[in-house]
């Protein structure tokens, strides 16, 4: 799931030349979006700078939509010399896709929250690395619940459950020992070594071989 | 489109050893998400549970869910279907899924499917544009292709040098990104910013753990406020929220359709060509469930004929009245027995007699409420007002607190509760300071303040907000001891209490960004949105449209000549939304926003295809049609409007 956040006034501020036309994207706005601190600094912005029209609205990572929500503004976005977006990657780079002999730039940058579907993101994450450790660890991933992403245990550097890396997370293999204990699972912890071989869907015929 | 599945079953020869030492195993799997939504079989669990009898293994049952990893509707549907005799879990699904089913569990969950990786994270549409969330876009250095998802190597400052005729040298299918970029940038004239540009290390440590948390922390709080599910769309009040509240000016003629409230339309009693005054009644109640209609002028009836409804969209029955512009009041228009003598039985018989019904939108009886055999314990005023533009509640309650709180008193008294609340959303600071300023000496009365969150205002949400109870499928807020009345239907109890006149004007918000002078009025039932909006200056721009009530639930109304009825809150005039409907890919965002915890997403399937079984089994008329999955649909599926066609297909008995 992905959210964003503002990049600094300064940089928007030097992409902004000539006349500028700014999209921002909503679809998202409820898993996050800046909204009112890029309301204020789009309205500072058309003080010192030439902002020809601000639109708002939503879903521009969907090409479709993009065209037809930007339809009836595309003489001043003929017009512009630069075109300013607010929102994620996917959406940045749909419009400088659909914008194909335009300066499309960023107003933000893009982070990754836990969670794949709805609006809600997660307590627990999945790094999506296509050979689930699960089953030997009690169902706590290591890749992400770990700092280190480690495969075969603890590195021994964390101080009374905490994490040595960040203090205020608890160590992922403490957690998953702890849980196997309570399965009465322990001897779980006994599987051999399953090294990450950074599998791909496009291996995946030298995978079956 | 891409299918953007994120799990597939994992491989026989890695599933069969580790199925050895596990027994009476339950299959939990998935039915996947971010791919077309078809409703049909998933295969992989059937093929689990087939291998698992392949080794003599007992399979005591399996489920397939919509969207595994949303804990809250999960862990509800897991307490009821995994049986006791279950020993292993066995779940397909991507790696989210299994864990949350691991976190709700006390039986040891195992993986049985491994999550697909893929270079970063696709959009709400299926397209092959991928975005690695690294936290320093380099977009705008790249003229707008991503040099990390695009690139086979992340590279930041070049081509590789490996590419061949173009083609990536690690996948000869794909292009070279940089040679893309490079391209880009020559044919934008940007080739010297390009050359010239200085590195952009990546920053790894821009993505950390704490930054992550702090925004997971509070994204869930906002999302989990008092009750699952519900949105939060841009407020836009501020068009009319600073602007007095004054009255409409006297209109010429009024509408008054005999159907203002939901039940039977009201019994005409008067004749044209007869005079009438100021809160005389022109239409008997006709049943149970049904409400008397009043005279907003004195006037003379002009006609009793068929006029469009501004809600029903047809052409019902009402009464005009040419106004004689006197303002004479009828003679029954006499203020009630004081509320100390009079009796409980006195004020629901008032309060059916003033025509007094819900004024939040839906126009119920109240008196049929305050009649319920049930037993009620509180009052909860409903004055969140949560629709976005409108601030029709807002002034009224800044305007009239007296009689708001004397109103509450009345309903206390007429339904038996012991206490009221009076619940008001975080963003009315000078409504919140007068109210409790004023309830601050009634022991009895309390004002609630809840954060703000859509559609905090629906009965059933304020009810599990408030009392933290869930009100039953197909129940009323009696059912749990509660009754909720809109802050105007409050102040409508007390003008009938203390003057005696029934509900003939209400408070109008007309505003939107496309109404060229927004306003609050007081304004006569039967007075025309029309010369509202002409009073109002018109409308700026031809790509406007008009709804009566706010931008979520409000009606569009494309013939202006309709009236203003008991229950409108507001006319709107915001830009005309153009959206094209595409097909649903499940990217479960409608079922993460409904408060009633349905699945949106298979009305959108159910009603073109007529299927109302379907529709009934996915429990369609505990809708309550607030509009969050519509609003928040990445395909611009219409989903209550084909929620509504389902649901008047069933209450016809088909």
């Amino acid at each position: 799931m992905l959210i964003t956040q503002l990049k600094s006034k300064e940089t928007i501020e030097s992409l902004a030349k000539g006349k500028t036309f700014i999209v921002n994207c909503h679809g998202c706005k409820e898993v996050y979006f800046a909204e009112h601190e890029a309301e204020e600094l789009q309205k500072e912005l058309s003080e010192t700078n030439d902002i020809t029209q601000i639109v708002t609205t939503d879903y521009i990572c969907h090409p479709d939509n993009l065209a037809l929500q930007l339809k009836k503004h595309m003489d001043k976005i003929k017009d512009a010399d630069t075109v300013i977006v607010f929102s994620c990657g996917v959406g940045i780079q749909t419009v400088a896709k659909y914008l194909d002999d335009k300066r499309v730039y960023s107003g933000c940058d893009t982070f990754p929250l836990p969670g794949f579907q709805g609006v809600t993101p997660l307590q627990v994450d999945c790094a999506q690395c296509g050979e689930c450790y699960l089953n030997y660890t009690g169902g706590i991933c290591p890749i992400t619940s770990c700092s280190k992403s480690l495969v075969n245990g603890q590195c021994g550097g964390a101080k009374d459950g905490m994490c040595e890396v960040d203090k205020e997370m608890e160590c992922g293999w403490e957690r998953i020992y702890r849980k196997l204990e309570k399965l009465n699972k322990l001897d779980t912890l006994k599987y051999e070594p399953k090294v990450r071989n950074y599998w791909h869907p496009d291996a995946e015929q030298t995978d079956a071989e | 489109m891409e299918n953007y599945t994120k799990f597939k079953l994992k491989r026989k020869e890695e599933l069969t050893p580790f199925l050895e030492d596990k027994d009476n195993l339950f299959i939990l799997a998935c039915n996947k998400c971010f791919k077309e939504f078809e409703i049909g079989d998933e295969p992989e669990c059937s093929n689990l549970e087939q291998l698992a009898k392949e080794q003599g293994k007992t399979v005591v049952g399996s489920a397939k869910i919509d969207f595994l990893c949303n804990e809250t509707l999960t862990s509800k549907l897991l307490q009821s279907i995994v049986p006791e005799e279950a020993e292993d879990i066995f779940v397909i699904s991507c790696g989210l899924g299994i864990q949350t089913v691991a976190e709700q569990l006390e039986n040891p969950v195992y993986a049985a499917s491994d999550t697909i990786s893929v270079d970063g994270q696709h959009g709400m549409a299926l397209t092959t544009t991928l975005c690695d969330a690294c936290g320093q876009c380099y977009l705008n250095l790249t003229g707008g292709i991503c040099p990390i998802v695009d690139c086979a190597k992340s590279l930041l400052n070049g081509q590789c040098g490996g590419a061949k005729d173009g083609k990536c040298e690690v996948d000869k299918n794909k292009d070279c990104a940089w040679e893309k970029i490079y391209n880009k940038m020559e044919s934008l004239g940007r080739l010297d910013e390009l050359l010239a540009q200085q590195v952009e290390v990546r920053d790894y440590s821009k993505i950390n753990h704490k930054f992550i948390n702090q925004y997971v922390t509070s994204v869930r709080e906002s999302r989990f406020e008092g009750y699952y599910g519900g949105v939060h769309p841009s407020e836009k009040k501020e068009f009319s929220e600073n602007i007095d509240l004054v009255s409409f000016p006297e209109p010429r003629t009024v509408v008054i359709p005999l159907s203002q409230h939901a039940g039977a339309p009201a019994d005409l009693i008067v004749e044209v060509g007869q005079t009438v005054k100021v809160g005389q009644k022109l239409a008997e109640a006709n049943g149970f469930v049904s409400s008397p209609i009043h005279s907003s002028v004195s006037g003379t009836v002009v006609a009793v004929e068929p006029r469009l409804h501004p809600i029903q969209g047809i052409k019902t029955m009402a009464v005009v009245i040419q106004s004689d512009g006197e303002n004479s009041i009828h003679e029954s228009v006499k203020p009630a027995k004081d509320l100390n003598d009079i009796t409980r039985d006195e004020i629901i018989e008032l309060i059916r007699e003033k025509g007094i019904v819900g004024m939040g939108g839906a126009g119920f009886p109240t008196s049929v409420k305050l009649k319920a055999p049930q037993k009620v314990h509180t009052v909860l005023l409903n004055g969140c007002e949560c629709e976005p533009m409108l601030t029709a509640d807002h002034k009224l309650m800044t305007t009239y607190p007296e009689e708001i709180i004397f109103g509450m008193k009345t309903l206390i008294k007429g339904s038996g509760a012991e206490k009221g609340v009076i619940v008001i959303e975080d963003n009315k600071h000078d409504a919140i300071e007068i109210l409790e300023a004023k309830t601050a000496d009634i022991p009895n009365i309390e004002v609630a303040v809840v954060k703000t969150k859509y559609p905090q205002g629906a009965e059933k949400m304020l009810v599990k907000r408030m009392l933290g109870v869930e009100i039953p499928s197909g129940g009323f807020p009696t059912d749990v001891g509660a009754l909720v009345a809109n802050v105007s239907t409050a102040k409508a109890v007390s003008d009938a209490m203390q003057t005696g006149m029934p509900l003939v004007e209400r408070i109008v918000s007309v505003t939107g960004e496309r109404i060229k002078n927004p306003g609050n009025y007081l304004v006569k039932n039967g007075t025309s949105v029309k010369d509202i909006i002409e009073h109002c200056g018109g409308v700026k721009g031809d790509d406007t449209t008009i709804k009566l009530g706010g931008p979520m639930m409000g009606f569009e109304v494309r013939d202006l000549n309709v009236p203003v009825i008991k229950s409108t809150n507001g006319v709107i005039a915001v830009e005309t939304k153009v959206s094209e409907a595409v097909e649903c890919i499940k990217c479960g965002r409608c079922v993460d926003v409904c408060p009633m915890e349905l699945k949106p997403l298979y009305y959108t399937k159910y009603a073109p295809a007529e299927n109302w079984e379907g529709m009934k089994e996915q429990n369609v008329m505990d809708c309550i049609e607030c509009g969050s999955c519509s609003y928040i649909c990445s395909s611009k599926i219409p989903i209550v409007d084909r929620i509504k066609i389902g649901k008047k297909a069933i209450r016809e008995g088909k």
